[in-house]
């Protein structure tokens, strides 16, 4: 591809003369006024064609997540009347250890006092970790465990951000992706169920860990 | 959006002096824009550097960012990715001049220097060896390849300057580029 090979492109190398003129034309120019830094609008230029040449795939993962998004709302909307723990959240078959409890209880995991409109809180009870947090007035929660390899996510208070340690991936508190250097998008965070009772914020955990 | 440069040296990355020409890190990048953000002058600034004019400089720093993205690992360290993209710039420069004229012209022969250069010091490498080689020839010829290829002054103008004539100006850079050329062989690029 590279013209290498086409034919009659050129009659052949150019002679050691020839080529060394080349070489000091070069060398000098190289040194010239026209140093410097690229010009700006030629990198804004191969940004977007990069951009272009390279979205595909984690575009194809970003529109794919934002399909996914809007099912799992859908499904959201549904699954609270239905008592059911509902956390596969994987757009693609191939989806890691769901937390769908056979067998589970509502674990207490912070106070709804402690829980305000906005505040994030995280838990850990052993078997289940994650992040509990308030919005609308409603409590909802995800897992606090990467998609990616399974490190435990920090949150990051100030930009209500919960970042991977391991690999700098980043989810919202919903569980959204929001940034990520892996070579294809993690999934997004399972949701949890999670429900308010006795002044308690309390997630359905599983009792018989499988 | 969301992008993060990483700002912190890694572990091991600073020796003291040399610290202030190196921004090398061993964390990696968040993502492949980054990586374009923070190479895209060393990469250009390297390639003009030995191609000499800024149109095949942009045609193949283009060139490299697209060759290199894709494949690249967002895993490697900031300085693996330096070094990845010198060597991408290398096949793409060898390539270039194989096309073109059927030859190699110009190589990059230290690519972890410059891989951890900043770009100011490719342009100042630039310089030196330019100055050497201007320095090896009679005054009159390094007079004239001075105005003619590092300030860019047409032919007309170094005619003007020299006090001759427009031909004699350009038989005057042909014997000069001439010389310069054997100087340049053993000009180390």
């Amino acid at each position: 591809m590279s013209g290498r090979f086409a034919r009659g492109r050129r009659r052949g190398p150019v002679g050691d003369q020839e080529a060394a003129d080349k070489r000091a034309e070069v060398l000098l120019r190289a040194a010239g006024v026209d140093q410097g830094p690229p010009d700006e609008k030629f990198v804004e230029a191969l940004r977007a064609r990069l951009g272009r040449e390279l979205e595909p795939e984690a575009d194809r993962g970003r529109r794919r997540f934002v399909q996914f998004t809007s099912v799992a709302a859908a499904s959201a909307a549904v699954g609270v009347a239905v008592d059911r723990l509902v956390v596969d959240t994987a757009p693609t078959a191939e989806t890691p250890a769901t937390v769908v409890p056979e067998t589970g209880e509502w674990r207490a995991v912070v106070a709804g006092r402690d829980l305000p409109e906005g505040g994030v809180r995280p838990f850990d009870v052993g078997v289940l970790s994650g992040f509990v947090e308030r919005v609308g007035g409603q409590v909802r929660g995800v897992s606090g465990v990467c998609t990616h390899l399974g490190c435990k996510l920090k949150l990051a208070a100030a930009t209500r951000e919960l970042d991977c340690p391991c690999h700098r991936t980043s989810f919202a508190v919903d569980g959204v992706v929001l940034r990520h250097q892996l070579p294809a998008q993690p999934r997004p965070l399972p949701k949890l169920l999670v429900r308010e009772s006795g002044g308690q914020v309390e997630v359905f955990i599983p009792t018989t860990p499988a | 959006m969301g992008r993060r440069l990483p700002a912190r040296r890694g572990p091991g990355g600073s020796d003291g002096g040399r610290a202030r020409l190196r921004v090398v890190s061993a964390e990696p990048y968040p993502d492949w824009e980054s990586v374009y953000r923070d190479n895209v002058d060393r990469v250009f600034r390297l390639i003009f550097s030995r191609v000499g004019n800024r149109a095949d400089a942009e045609d193949l720093t283009g060139e490299v960012f697209l060759r290199a993205l894709r494949p690249l690992r967002l895993s490697a360290s900031v300085g693996e990715v330096r070094t990845y993209l010198v060597a991408t710039s290398r096949t793409v420069l060898a390539e270039h001049w194989r096309r073109t004229l059927g030859r190699e012209i110009t190589t990059f022969d230290d690519e972890r220097d410059v891989a951890e250069a900043v770009p100011d010091l490719v342009d100042a490498r630039a310089g030196e060896r330019a100055e050497r080689i201007l320095a090896a020839l009679p005054e009159r010829y390094a007079l004239v390849l001075r105005l003619r290829f590092l300030q860019g002054c047409s032919l007309k103008e170094v005619a003007a300057r020299l006090g001759v004539t427009v031909a004699n100006a350009k038989v005057l850079q042909h014997r000069a580029v001439r010389r310069a050329g054997e100087v340049a062989g053993g000009v180390e690029t």
